[in-house]
């Protein structure tokens, strides 16, 4: 479900990865709930996928909306390569 | 030697069609296929379940010779029948209908990442909105069919919902296939 070069965002609970889906797709931007795959520790189970065209706009909506993720990754090859620590 | 010529099928069908004749076949069969991703399918599918793929490049196509490795005959008598997974819903359990939704989209991906697959998916009821158009699935069911599961909406559901013309994974089928499958199964998971 994650192909190269995809971002991956976690979140600390299923109310919040829900609501952020919920914001991205009333700003029609290409998403995707997904399971959290299982390389990335996930509490709820869940993650948020997004290619590179939509990131921008994607974390800028989080951001203003105060859903930041935990953690976000970048699939590289086989691995997650987490990018920064404060998103 | 058995021959199957899949040129010009739509994916998922080269993979179902190959599936089908190896259960049938025996000895070798030759598949005549069109390059790009029937091609990769095929053979990705084949060789995950223990064949041996020899390819050969012809002019607007490859040609395959599969044949049996030791391996096929211990998964098959393991294995021994079908197991049918029976989607009655677009959601999994009972409870807040968004939280079925979603635990339903979870599961269909998450089989995804699974090594042992179920070897027909069948959708009835409000389960084929799941694989029409717009329905969140869709990779997901794709990227099963193309590991040679049969993903089956029923037909009269379909029109229920007028959705007919927006079958957008897998195939269409009827309660007698339906039915059939059910009852041949070696196991039936129901959602």
């Amino acid at each position: 479900m994650v192909k190269d070069g995809d971002y991956v965002a976690i979140f600390n609970s299923i109310h919040r990865v829900m609501e952020a889906e919920r914001l991205l797709k009333d700003k029609h931007l290409k998403i995707l709930l997904i399971p959290a795959p299982r390389a990335l520790a996930a509490d709820c189970g869940l993650a948020l996928r997004y290619a590179e065209d939509v990131r921008v706009e994607v974390e800028v909506a989080l951001a203003e909306a105060g859903l930041l993720p935990r953690d976000v990754y970048r699939k590289s090859g086989e691995a997650f390569e987490k990018i920064g620590e404060d998103l | 030697m058995n021959r199957l010529d899949v040129r010009g099928m739509a994916c998922p069908l080269p993979v179902v069609s190959v599936k089908r004749a190896l259960e049938s076949a025996r000895g070798e069969l030759r598949v005549l296929l069109d390059d790009g991703a029937p091609r990769e399918n095929v053979k990705r599918f084949a060789e995950g379940r223990g064949y041996l793929v020899q390819e050969e490049q012809l002019e607007g196509g490859f040609v395959f010779t599969i044949s049996g490795a030791p391996m096929r005959e211990i998964v098959a008598a393991e294995r021994a029948g079908t197991t049918v997974m029976l989607f009655g819903a677009d959601r999994m359990g009972d409870g807040p209908e968004e939280l079925g939704r979603l635990l339903m989209k979870n599961f269909i991906m998450t089989l995804v990442e699974l090594k042992d697959l179920p070897d027909r998916m069948l959708f009835v009821n409000t389960g084929v909105l799941l694989t029409v158009a717009g329905s969140e699935v869709i990779e997901a069911l794709e990227a099963l069919g193309n590991r040679g599961v049969e993903v089956l909406s029923c037909g009269l559901c379909l029109d229920f919902f007028k959705k007919k013309e927006l079958l957008a994974a897998g195939g269409v089928t009827n309660m007698l296939t339906i039915a059939e499958s059910l009852l041949q199964a070696r196991s039936v998971v129901r959602l």
